[in-house]
């Protein structure tokens, strides 16, 4: 199942740095090009979404669910693949419900805020899955740097938790309480 | 849309990343003696070696940096009327400071080959003491083999086919069985320099490992100096002879020794305890008393006489003959011979699991290895500034069974025999071992960080829905 994976994950890569470049053209170039990002960027991030799944599903498979729950490196493996998921998940919903007015105005900041934020997580999943594999990458030097060994399990205090969800209510709710014609 | 509405949204995605990053990896390693839990402060040290070897004898020259020198192993303090233990395997640094520092060596010839891949992690079996999950001594007393034929009381080091179950300390093998492995080679022999109990009468302790942690046969170079019916020693210094009545008490906690003078209690500086003599509030007594051993545990000395720490440095030199003559107890060094050596140290006052260890090397005589063992004539070898550079690093809880279980990923290659050192750096096995340690504590916060994780996004993605959604009614769109 190791070599399936290694080849399944390709599809969500592949798709999310191209949707990612997409989103930046679409946002900061103008003419054809452009057009062309907007345009054809839900296809895109459809398609990452269905490969991203399958990559979720082979490399559970890899191991047994035991081994990939005692290692550090595959539950950060797991950690990233999915919040990876999950973020390029919300740029698809927006891009479907909203279409080209993502790329308009000052919402536009969002997409790339989003977008960046999803290339990360991706090259983190993508570097550690290189470990996991035998063939470890600088980037997790560069991670190193910045303060996390990809070798320790990514998680944090409890109280941090409390305050990621007051995060999360804070963000729900400064959308929920918009009202129409509000400029701001 | 409002640019403040979507500036707040987005500044919560990126205020929960910087969260999550600057305090990943906190909240949950800590100290907990309760169970047996004591992280050191540093997961990695350096050790540097050297091998010479001539005609009859081999020489190992290991060097390595400790803050400071704890000679003083086990003590008898003398308080308010009363002799008063200070040492004992302690969970972690002793907090008197009475734990000796060691270097201590497992040699293979070949006979114990997943030792060259693994290293001392295959000598590490279930519920090993120390362990939080460690058998209690009622357990072991109660084993035919481990209490009843060797009168142990916990689960030491010992190697994985010595037991029918290699997940099941218990199930030692028959008496035949073992005899069998013995003499075919299956056990490591265990250089065991102890800074305390071994090395102020120049020699290293000699044992080895098979279905436990046994010592060679004939006498070790220490024994308790304990009269337990009267509680207090069984022997004291000889004033005549040491110079002494006692130790001070604030002389051992000073931890900074007089190599020079008289640190310890040896049978030739010792007299029988008297009871007439007016002890003082803070003398001590080791409790242990050294002697000159005896027989195939005699084997392996100390070069030049006992070794010394200086600089913030220990340097020890060991020596022993190529052939000791002692087959059953010891693994001989041969011309063109390759062997496989794990090395680890004890610092900074901690016993049992508290060292750092080092992955296997080779080393080789007249042969290319890791370690290649310099050949001299003449009775002693004049040691160059090349020195063999390891990295040591403490191994934290796992054991030989969990690496060769499913909740392993690394089993099936385990199983097909490849090493471990192309695959785990020292400093990988290092943070491996602390968090095995709290393993299940840190899956359920690694569950809960996932999920929270998700929310912030699923917060953060209704918030720009709904956002977005009062655009383009302000466009004129639908809801």
């Amino acid at each position: 199942m190791n070599g399936v994976h290694a080849m399944l994950v390709h599809f969500p890569l592949a798709f999310w740095a191209l949707a990612t470049l997409m989103i930046l053209a679409g946002v900061f170039l103008s003419g054809r090009f452009a057009e062309l990002s907007r345009a054809g960027l839900l296809p895109v991030l459809v398609f990452s979404l269905l490969g991203a799944v399958a990559g979720l599903v082979s490399g559970w498979l890899v191991w047994p669910a035991e081994a990939n729950l005692y290692s550090p490196l595959a539950r950060n493996h797991i950690l990233m693949a999915i919040w990876s998921l999950a973020i390029y998940s919300s740029i698809t919903l927006l891009i479907w419900r909203f279409g080209a007015l993502m790329f308009q105005g000052t919402q536009r900041w969002a997409l790339v805020v989003l977008a960046l934020a999803g290339g990360l997580l991706f090259a983190i999943t993508g570097t550690l899955g290189g470990h996991l594999a035998g063939s470890p990458t600088h980037f997790s030097q560069l991670l190193a740097a910045f303060g996390w060994t990809v070798y320790e399990t990514f998680y944090v205090p409890d109280a941090v938790l409390v305050a990621l969800l007051l995060l999360a209510i804070i963000a729900a709710g400064v959308g929920l309480t918009a009202k129409t014609g509000d400029k701001g | 849309m409002s640019c403040v509405r979507l500036g707040v949204i987005l500044a919560t995605l990126l205020l929960g990343w910087v969260l999550l990053w600057t305090t990943q990896g906190k909240g949950v390693v800590q100290d907990d003696p309760e169970r047996n839990i004591a992280i050191p402060d540093v997961l990695l040290m350096p050790l540097q070696m050297q091998v010479a070897y001539n005609d009859e004898k081999i020489y190992f020259r290991y060097r390595w940096p400790a803050e400071r020198a704890y000679v003083y192993h086990d003590m008898l303090r003398y308080e308010q009327g009363r002799w008063v233990r200070h040492g004992g395997s302690p969970v972690g640094a002793h907090p008197d400071g009475t734990y000796e520092d060691r270097v201590t060596m497992l040699v293979d010839d070949g006979k114990v080959p997943e030792f060259g891949r693994y290293g001392g992690y295959i000598t590490v079996g279930a519920n090993a003491r120390f362990f939080t999950d460690q058998a209690t001594p009622a357990e072991v007393q109660a084993d035919p083999h481990l209490g009843q034929t060797l009168r142990q009381s916990d689960v030491r080091k010992y190697l994985p086919a010595t037991r029918m179950d290699v997940s099941d300390w218990r199930g030692v093998v028959d008496e035949q069985t073992l005899q069998q492995q013995r003499e075919a080679g299956y056990f490591l022999d265990l250089w065991h320099w102890r800074a305390g109990r071994s090395n102020a009468v120049g020699v290293s302790d000699d044992q080895l490992i098979a279905e436990f942690r046994l010592s060679d046969k004939g006498r070790g170079p220490y024994t308790t100096n304990w009269d337990a019916a009267n509680s207090r020693p069984m022997w004291v210094f000889d004033r005549e002879k040491a110079g002494i009545d006692a130790l001070r008490w604030d002389t051992v906690q000073a931890q900074s020794p007089d190599f020079d003078g008289i640190y310890f209690l040896s049978e030739d500086l010792a007299k029988p305890f008297d009871p007439d003599h007016q002890w003082q509030e803070g003398d001590v007594i080791p409790r242990i008393l050294h002697r000159q051993p005896e027989g195939s545990r005699a084997a392996i000395g100390v070069e030049g006489g006992p070794a010394r720490w200086s600089n913030g440095y220990w340097d020890v030199t060991l020596v022993r003959a190529l052939d000791t003559g002692f087959p059953l107890d010891d693994k001989m060094f041969r011309e063109q011979g390759v062997y496989t050596l794990g090395m680890a140290v004890h610092r900074d006052a901690t016993g049992s699991r508290w060292h750092y260890v080092s992955h296997p090397y080779t080393l080789g005589l007249g042969r290319e290895a890791d370690i290649v063992a310099q050949r001299f004539s003449g009775e002693t070898p004049q040691w160059s500034d090349t020195w063999k550079d390891l990295t040591l690093f403490y191994p934290g809880q796992v054991n030989w069974p969990l690496l060769v279980s499913k909740a392993h990923a690394g089993a099936p290659d385990i199983a097909e025999g490849k090493p471990v050192r192309p695959r785990h750096s020292e400093k990988q096995l290092a943070i491996y071992g602390v968090e095995m340690e709290f393993n299940q504590e840190i899956i359920s916060q690694w569950r809960k960080t996932l999920v929270v994780g998700l929310l912030l996004m699923l917060g953060v993605w209704f918030g720009l829905h709904r956002l977005m959604k009062n655009v383009r009614l302000n466009e004129g769109g639908g809801a």
